[in-house]
């Protein structure tokens, strides 16, 4: 009897817009914050360099050939590419600076030796979760990250020897051995495989062990920098593409490719939660007003319960619940259109080759509570301001 | 419970010459029991009197109290409290709900302090000769049919104290005797007090006391 009462004189257009806007809103908010999210996840942990961080050189052609232009960087060139606003960082790539060559050393396989170019990346841009990833002086073993490729091109040595070929994890227990020399000296370090890189061409080493070859073995020869890290802001990879193709530089395609594909999904995404953001705030704002309006409405009714003894508590509950109601209804049919509709992105994404993980983020649902609990608390303080104005 | 007025002016009528005997600006007691008539000409603040006494408005200097406490200082607890328990009113506009039927009107009452049953409350409409409009909307029965049931919304509940705000202005002479017998009927068996203001009559029943405004 309350009820009816009190949600008389009702405007049915205006809470239909209202709630329609609220659930348009809602569903495209928890799907855009989680598909940012998991686009944004998307090729972590498969691969050793961190999100937004590409190996760069400096593009080869008849020029350099000839040694009319350079083709490594100065350190005043690493300090103008740190400059821009959209990089966040820049650091060299070491090379080894002495001989070295790489030989396997177990019984199980046959002897294969070649002379390797081994590289050491800042342990800043990789992403090694091992914790074998370090070594110093005295250690027998070194840890390594072999380029797939390499991999591949042992295979191809044990196939052509009638040996079956090996797998990433057989790899990874085989033992193999760096001769570290030059013109008075030479030495030998155990190595073990604990990953493997797309992205990277040589044998990465741990940074000491680098040192360690270029103080003791070193050839004497001026160090050149000829690639470096990249790693570019959030969603702002296309300006790292930009800065590369204007100054000459060049990097592994599926890089930049991944890192196109999630820069633009990302963006599109992000544009979509700022949309569903105001959509959200504003059909918030719809309904907060709406129940403004109909206290107004029924401001005498309000009024003559206050004064036939009904508790302003009373009242101010009967508004607040009813819109608590509203909302959590349209919350509900959102966050169940969100997961219809994750099926079918899903699938989409699949389709099209991108194997985003599948599972719900809990970023999404965090924000659908904190949306929840903030309509909740203004209907709260909306209803009781109303109410006790009457009183 | 004892309402006393010491020293209450309210200040739209503070211009307004007062005669000695007036309410305003003097001290009176309303003590537990008493069936008081007040009586004034328009324009002499007898529905400002009922406002302030039951704490709806406090534009006024001097003190209003129930046993020695001063309104000003109730809480919407209080308050509530008293509406519901101690004092029931019968304001000169009814403050009924057009659009709930007479039985709504009463149930919405009868709700907060559950006394009577429905069958009980449509005896209340049959003895002031209502009864038929247990199902119609408020808003379509004639001031004195309205008047009718907003005394039964009062008298259904408890209280100590009925205030009445010129409750019997359209009613004929013997619907009106009919609500006075009603009116001391429930304030009898509740040892409650009255106070009726008019605007002169004294619709020729009993009080203990006439004051004026």
């Amino acid at each position: 009897m309350l009820r009816k009462l009190l949600f008389q004189n009702q405007d049915r257009k205006q809470l239909i817009i209202a709630i329609t806007g609220a659930f348009l809103g809602i569903t495209f908010l928890i799907t855009s914050i989680h598909y940012l999210i998991k686009v944004n996840e998307f090729g972590e942990g498969a691969e050793i360099l961190g999100p937004n961080t590409v190996i760069v050189q400096k593009r080869v052609s008849t020029s350099t050939t000839f040694n009319l232009t350079k083709t490594d960087f100065s350190s005043r060139e690493i300090e103008k590419i740190k400059a821009e606003s959209f990089v966040a960082d820049v650091k060299p790539v070491i090379s080894n600076n002495f001989d070295v060559s790489f030989e396997t050393a177990d019984p199980q396989v046959p002897r294969f030796r070649s002379d390797v170019f081994v590289q050491t990346l800042d342990p800043k841009f990789l992403d090694v979760k091992s914790d074998k990833w370090h070594w110093k002086p005295g250690e027998k073993i070194v840890p390594i990250i072999l380029p797939r490729d390499f991999l591949v091109m042992l295979n191809t040595f044990m196939s052509a020897q009638g040996i079956p070929q090996v797998s990433d994890e057989l790899a990874m227990q085989l033992k193999f051995k760096f001769t570290l020399s030059n013109d008075k000296s030479k030495e030998w370090v155990d190595a073990q495989i604990i990953g493997f890189t797309n992205e990277v061409p040589s044998i990465l080493v741990p940074e000491s062990f680098m040192e360690y070859g270029n103080k003791e073995y070193s050839l004497g020869k001026e160090q050149k920098i000829t690639q470096i890290m990249i790693s570019g802001r959030e969603n702002e990879f296309g300006k790292v593409e930009q800065l590369m193709k204007e100054r000459g530089l060049e990097s592994k395609n599926s890089q930049i490719i991944v890192g196109r594909l999630k820069s633009m999904v990302g963006t599109l995404f992000l544009v979509v939660l700022g949309i569903s953001i105001i959509a959200v705030f504003v059909s918030g704002l719809v309904l907060i007003q709406y129940m403004q309006l109909l206290m107004s409405k029924n401001a005498y009714e309000v009024k003559t319960l206050l004064r036939i003894g009904y508790h302003p508590k009373d009242l101010t509950k009967q508004f607040f619940f009813y819109f608590v109601k509203v909302f959590g209804v349209v919350a509900f049919i959102g966050t169940v259109v969100f997961l219809l509709l994750k099926f079918y992105l899903d699938d989409m994404f699949e389709t099209g080759g991108i194997y985003i993980d599948t599972g719900l983020s809990y970023q999404s649902f965090t924000a659908l509570l904190i949306t929840f609990a903030s309509f909740t608390f203004a209907s709260f303080r909306t209803a009781k301001n109303g109410i006790f104005s009457n009183y | 419970m004892k309402i006393r007025f010491n020293q209450v002016m309210p200040i739209p009528l503070a211009s307004i010459q007062h005669s000695s005997e007036s309410i305003w600006g003097n001290e009176v007691s309303f003590n537990t029991g008493q069936k008081i008539l007040l009586n004034a000409s328009s324009g002499k603040g007898k529905s400002t009197f009922t406002s302030s006494a039951v704490g709806l408005r406090n534009d006024y200097t001097g003190t209003i109290s129930y046993d020695e406490l001063d309104i000003k200082s109730f809480n919407e607890d209080d308050w509530t409290k008293i509406r519901r328990e101690k004092i029931a009113v019968v304001f000169q506009d009814l403050q009924l709900f057009p659009t709930l039927s007479v039985k709504e009107n009463l149930l919405i009452k009868s709700l907060l302090q559950p006394k009577y049953s429905e069958v009980e409350l449509k005896n209340f409409l049959e003895f002031l000769g209502i009864a038929d409009k247990w199902e119609q909307k408020c808003g379509l029965l004639s001031m004195g049919q309205q008047q009718r049931v907003a005394i039964i919304r009062a008298l259904i509940q408890p209280f100590q104290w009925l205030i009445m705000d010129e409750p019997f202005s359209h009613l004929d002479v013997e619907n009106t005797k009919k609500c006075l017998e009603l009116i001391h009927q429930r304030c009898d068996e509740q040892k409650a007090g009255f106070i009726l203001t008019t605007l002169g009559e004294t619709h020729g029943t009993h009080f203990d006391s006439e004051l004026k405004l």
